[in-house]
């Protein structure tokens, strides 16, 4: 059974604000969510080895010096990029 | 009598070749057509990307150079398929004003046989969604009832096609984004074999199940530019190796003895006038030669759980980039960076993205990871064994695309697992990883179109567009009437 508190506790995990009225509907939503979901549980010893759609392989490539990408084209879409570097404020 | 379905690409190549239309005066209508457009299929558009294009090509025809058939068609990407310097948004307000620096693989190959890039195509946001309104400009409209939604969540794309204002287009499919609008505007959509088509470029949203799909008038129109599309790409992981189609040189083969299963849960709370249709499209099999057998599949009834739980708990890791810092939309206000980034993501996501942000990291979180991502994870075994089963007794399986035909716009629903339910049929081909194509198979009493779904073993696109393409050139469904673009095509 989900919680309100729960429900508070992984949207400060997720990085985001809730209003208390956002709040009230996200806990309403996920009680309805999670049961939904919870259909999951009816089937005892599901299958354990397959798990992917495509057949597992490692995907291995030579290890090829190829250019980057310019560091100006990579701060193109952020504002206040300063000297090459992305800007962030200091945490108080 | 069998009509001529020649797709809208043959056509248009032909007239370019013959010169009836230079490439640059047909980019320039659709342009127009598009600006006088009130389906609010695109996003944006992009007119000097596209005249630029055209004049190479229209400068290639003049000087008697060979032109591939591609070449110089007007056509439109999904807007969460990275084009180099040209806005991406995704269809939300967190990527507004972002331009990739990078193009994804599916528009380089494209862009290098000058296709003519009209614009961008509304979406559901990040792809979440059945019917495109979570976008952040509004959902895309059915050209076939303006009242009507298009589908999601490539909604903007189906829209296009069916509404003549894009010769094709490409979408991505994670749980039907493909197939359903495709099944909503009377269109062919098809989503291939996880691991055909490179997913480079392609902002993620649940990276095992999605794939980028073709969406055009015809079964030739999709399956030329699958064949384009597929191959292996070494910037993709996940990229099949060793992979070439030729879906168009079997289009025309014929239907006998191909054993057609239809699993009977599909056939469960489906709209009356579509489940009517399908079983006519079987007949119309049945005709041609191919055999029908009736089987279970119970194992689908665990495939809309398993789908949120895997598809969310994917999202919520991969929508954690978003953060203000390197693009996208950023907080204004804020007294420190936890702050900027909460309140970025808070302004930027839609509500529908948020739920599934919450219910992705609520599956992954400790205490119920077991309960919930393993066992889902587990169940996605199960399936993908039940469809195997399937395959190794039928060449394809025949069900309906979607459970209902398109819905009327802001219909409001009383939880969002109601609005879940409307992917019940397609969401078990991505859990599987396997092929199917939605193909319009009749109307229901509204004159809305219906689509059916061929699900295919993987790999096996060849046999499941052989089969739809039969189906329509014996039909008379597929929405081709003449384009009216004051040409004669």
């Amino acid at each position: 059974m989900v919680t309100k508190e729960e429900v508070l506790n992984i949207a400060k995990l997720s990085k985001l604000y809730l209003t208390s009225e956002e709040l009230e509907d996200a806990f309403n939503e996920m009680k309805g969510i999670v049961k939904f979901v919870n259909q999951v549980n009816e089937m005892q010893n599901p299958d354990e080895e397959i798990n992917h759609a495509n057949e597992l392989f490692n995907a291995f490539r030579e290890d090829e010096i190829v250019p980057s990408f310019p560091r100006e084209k990579i701060l193109e879409n952020v504002e206040g990029g300063k000297e090459g570097f992305f800007y962030l404020e200091k945490s108080q | 009598m069998p009509k001529d379905n020649k797709g809208v690409i043959r056509r248009i190549h032909k007239l370019l070749l013959n010169k009836d239309v230079s490439c640059q005066e047909l980019t320039k209508r659709y342009l127009e057509k598009i600006n006088e457009s009130n389906l609010n299929a695109y996003i944006n558009t992009c007119e000097e990307v596209a005249l630029e294009s055209a004049a190479k090509v229209d400068k290639k025809i003049s000087s008697g150079d060979e032109i591939s058939l591609l070449e110089g068609i007007p056509m439109t990407l999904k807007d969460n398929i990275s084009t180099s310097g040209i806005e991406t948004t995704c269809g939300s307000k967190i990527l507004k004003n972002y331009k990739p620096i990078y193009n994804a693989t599916v528009w380089n190959d494209l862009k290098k046989v000058n296709s003519i890039l009209l614009g961008k195509t509304n979406m559901d946001e990040f792809a979440m969604g059945s019917s495109c309104e979570t976008s952040f400009i509004g959902g895309a409209k059915n050209p076939h009832d303006l009242g009507y939604v298009a589908g999601g969540s490539s909604g903007g794309v189906a829209s296009a096609v069916a509404g003549n204002i894009a010769a094709y287009g490409l979408g991505s499919d994670t749980g039907g984004s493909v197939r359903q609008p495709s099944s909503f505007c009377g269109v062919v959509g098809l989503k291939p074999t996880y691991g055909a088509v490179s997913r480079y470029g392609l902002i993620a949203y649940a990276s095992s199940l999605d794939q980028i799909g073709s969406i055009g008038k015809t079964v030739e129109d999709v399956s030329i530019v699958f064949d384009f599309i597929s191959h292996y790409d070494d910037k993709d992981s996940t990229s099949h190796p060793g992979i070439k189609f030729d879906t168009q040189g079997n289009l025309k083969k014929d239907l006998k003895d191909l054993k057609i299963g239809v699993p009977n849960q599909y056939y469960e709370g489906i709209d009356k006038d579509v489940k009517e249709n399908i079983i006519s499209a079987l007949k119309v099999y049945e005709s041609m030669g191919a055999k029908i057998e009736y089987f279970d599949l119970p194992e689908i009834k665990y495939a809309l759980p398993v789908y949120y739980i895997l598809a969310c708990a994917e999202a919520s890791s991969n929508l954690a980039r978003f953060d203000g810092v390197r693009y996208g939309y950023k907080a204004s206000h804020y007294k420190n960076i936890n702050e900027m980034i909460c309140k970025t993501r808070s302004e930027g996501f839609g509500k529908e993205v948020k739920r599934r942000i919450l219910l992705g990291n609520y599956v992954l979180s400790s205490g119920y990871y077991d309960a919930y991502y393993k066992k889902a994870q587990n169940l996605r075994g199960l399936i993908i064994k039940a469809f195997d089963e399937a395959f190794s007794r039928f060449d394809v399986l025949l069900t309906p695309t979607s459970p209902v035909t398109a819905f009327p716009e802001n219909k409001s629903y009383n939880s969002p697992e109601e609005i879940y339910l409307a992917d019940i049929c397609t969401v078990p081909v991505n859990i599987a990883g396997v092929p199917a194509i939605s193909v319009p198979c009749g109307f229901d009493s509204n004159k809305l179109p219906i689509g059916m779904q061929i699900i295919g073993k993987k790999f096996h696109e060849s046999k499941i567009l052989n089969a739809a393409h039969q189906f329509e050139v014996f039909t008379n469904y597929s929405y081709n009437k003449d384009l009216d673009m004051g040409v004669n095509l």
